[in-house]
């Protein structure tokens, strides 16, 4: 028997098989989304009607980072649970359980977004991948969304029903490093997504039900952003676990260190969910102080990125000293850069350190001001789930495909071309949508000209941003069409002997070295929990307070003289209200102060 | 060659942002290229990377041999 990982978990292979294969394909749905848009926003090609726009752009969100992520998220953990523990899932068909919930939900929500595009069918959900109120989606799609996550909660108590099992027989060692990265992951994720759950159960979908008239769209959107910030973290975290457990491995080397990569994902858990205020520093309704404070916690939430990147540069620099290299700089010509494994990961990790940089201004509540909804939020994103862990998920597919389907990869020349190819695309078109929104250009718009208006561009044109926006998207799309042909043809391969075999990391300073207390999910959990009650509780309250639980009054449609008259003084009511109570919030901090 | 021929792609590959920044931050001080210089620039420093790595090293046979 091999070492590989189908042949030691046969039937968890199957089930990350099939959770991969739908993650690439809503991959390659979302890339052709990709390119019209970005064809017909920079207007060199337009063949759909610019209403559709919406359409399009909600089944590119919708479709890459809820579909594509967690899919293939789901998988990797698997695998990282089954072959840390070294013990296969406790019941194979609930786990084939939860993948088809997610399989359901998301056929469900896909269906009522692509249904808009056919007026043959009374249905459509064209309400990005935010869906705000006011815009209401089909009741399928909210219900699609909410089985998919019950499939993903349910998937997490999978996991830890391995781990108490694996704990019960091993009372006394410490949870091997991938399983400690997967729990902390599911527990944050289980506190983010009560927010959304919230959100769509409580008022969305009766509301798209008709069940409920109105909805508070401030309340909705404040609850999209309690699950809409710690979401990029469900991305990013399994990513990371790749650059920690897997990385050092492609590079010759270990893990620099163990404990450390244990405080950052107990960082995340703790730290993810009370920022999600951050989205919302432009929105009226929620005081600053409010604002101030999520900005405070975000800008804490660099440490653990910070001590990632620190990390994984220590862990490859290890890598290739044991390969040989020298020198201060001269240790980089000793990586692996032909193995598209390393190289993809590599580059990911460097475009995130790009990422970092635009995030902190993102984060800024000041300068937010210049760059939010602009084109500047969108290139920022394409870097970080777009790129850090689409890239990360696309490189380490070439090393996961083999092990859960047996059979050599189709092209290691076509894999590393890929990978370059993505990083040379997403150069371009990044750095180009950057500095168009630094021009004010907004996202989200299928015809960002106007009338009588032009932006002014500081260097070169806006005709040359959207040139280079368009070359980035058409690079991008060659790259994902040279990624798929390596999963055809791959899958078309026929069996192999002569895989490496599963196996990880291991670490230069173990897990011995870390502090008990940092396996003590329950410690964190309840830390995490109250930061969030902290951060929230006083920010929901008085959005509620001022906009009622289910939104204002209903204002008679279409206005009349009487009705505006109601409306005019329902207005100065709100304003002098929340004037009045921005005032007794700001008296009893200060008397909170004084005393 | 001084470097192994994924090394260098990777080089290449890179040359990119620094393209695309440097046009900016050369901006900054007055020198405004047009996209064809940017153009030749990025040409012109492939080019030089690929002497610099073809190049023989200290006239010493093939050194791509030896790691
Ligand atoms: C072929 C590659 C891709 C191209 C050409 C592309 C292009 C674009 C463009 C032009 C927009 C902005 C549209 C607008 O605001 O008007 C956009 C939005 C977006 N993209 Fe991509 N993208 C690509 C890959 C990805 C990937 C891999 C991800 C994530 C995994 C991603 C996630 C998103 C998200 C979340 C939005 C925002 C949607 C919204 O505003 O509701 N994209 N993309
Ligand atoms: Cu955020």
């Amino acid at each position: 028997m091999s070492n590989v990982y189908i042949d030691q978990f046969p039937a968890e292979a199957k089930v990350i098989r099939a959770a991969f294969y739908s993650s690439f394909l809503a991959l390659a749905l979302g890339g052709v989304f990709g390119i019209i848009q970005t064809l017909h926003r920079t207007d060199f090609l337009r063949f759909m009607d610019s209403v559709d726009y919406y359409t399009v752009l909600t089944a590119h969100g919708v479709f890459l980072v809820i579909s594509f992520t967690i899919f293939f998220l789901v998988g990797i953990f698997t695998w990282a649970v089954t072959t840390s523990l070294d013990r296969g899932l406790e019941d194979i068909r609930f786990t084939w359980g939860w993948y088809s919930l997610m399989a359901i939900g998301i056929t469900m929500t896909g269906v009522a977004i692509l249904a808009g595009f056919t007026d043959a069918i009374d249905m459509s959900a064209s309400v990005l991948f935010t869906f705000y109120a006011p815009l209401q989606a089909h009741p399928l799609f909210y219900l699609g969304l909410v089985l998919f996550v019950v499939g993903t909660w349910v998937a997490g108590v999978d996991w830890f029903r391995s781990w108490w099992a694996w704990k019960a027989e091993n009372p006394d060692e410490r949870i091997p490093l991938p399983t400690f990265m997967v729990l902390t992951t599911m527990l944050m994720w289980y506190i983010a997504t009560l927010g959304v759950a919230a959100a769509i159960l409580l008022f969305l979908l009766p509301w798209s039900l008709g069940l409920i008239e109105t909805v508070n769209p401030l309340l909705t959107r404040t609850l999209f952003w309690f699950f809409g910030h710690p979401v990029v973290y469900f991305w990013l975290m399994p990513a990371y676990m790749m650059w920690y457990v897997m990385l050092p491995k492609f590079s010759g080397g270990k893990l620099f260190s163990d404990p450390l990569a244990r405080v950052v994902f107990v960082l995340f858990l703790i730290l993810s969910v009370p920022t999600g205020i951050h989205h919302q520093y432009l929105d009226p309704g929620i005081a600053e102080g409010f604002k101030f404070i999520a900005m405070t916690n975000t800008m804490f939430l660099l440490l653990p990125s910070l001590l990632t990147a620190f990390t994984v540069v220590a862990s490859m620099e290890h890598g290739a000293r044991q390969r040989g290299g020298e020198g201060y700089f001269g240790w980089l010509k000793a990586l692996p850069w032909r193995d598209p494994v390393f190289t993809g990961m590599a580059l990911a990790g460097l475009m995130f350190a790009a990422a970092g940089f635009s995030g902190m201004i993102n984060a800024g509540m000041n300068i937010n001001y210049l760059v939010h909804n602009t084109f500047w939020v969108v290139g920022h994103f394409h870097l970080t789930v777009g790129t850090a862990v689409a890239l990360t998920f696309m490189a380490v597919t070439y090393w996961f495909l083999p092990q859960v389907t047996g059979k050599a990869l189709w092209s290691r020349s076509v894999a590393l071309g890929q990978v370059v190819v993505w990083f040379v695309g997403m150069t371009f078109m990044s750095n180009a949508m950057h500095r168009a929104g630094l021009l004010g250009v907004p996202r989200r718009t299928a015809e960002p000209q106007y009338e009588g208006f032009e932006f002014q561009a500081a260097v070169g044109s806006i005709g040359e941003l959207d040139a280079q926006i368009a070359l980035g998207g058409v690079l991008l799309t060659i790259s994902l069409g040279m990624f798929f042909a390596n999963v055809v043809g791959t899958a078309l391969n026929g069996r192999s002997d002569d895989l490496p075999a599963n196996e990880y990391a291991g670490a230069l300073s173990g897990p011995d070295d870390a502090p008990l207390v940092l396996d003590n999910l329950k410690l964190w959990t309840a830390i995490a929990v109250v930061l969030v009650i902290f951060a929230y509780t006083f920010p929901l309250l008085s959005i509620i307070d001022r906009g009622g639980l289910f939104g204002p009054e209903v204002i008679p449609f279409p206005l009349t003289v009487e009705s505006a008259t109601t409306l005019g003084f329902a207005l100065e009511t709100a304003a002098s209200t929340s004037f009045e109570s921005a005032g007794e919030i700001a008296t009893s901090a200060l008397t909170a102060v004084m005393r | 060659m001084r470097i192994s021929k994924a090394a260098l792609l990777v080089v290449i590959a890179l040359t990119v942002p620094i393209l695309v920044e440097l046009r900016t931050v050369l901006a900054w001080v007055n020198v405004e290229l047009t996209v064809l210089e940017s153009a030749v620039l990025g040409m012109t420093m492939i080019l030089a990377i690929l002497i610099w790595a073809l190049w023989p090293q200290n006239g010493r046979g093939d050194p791509s041999r030896s790691g």
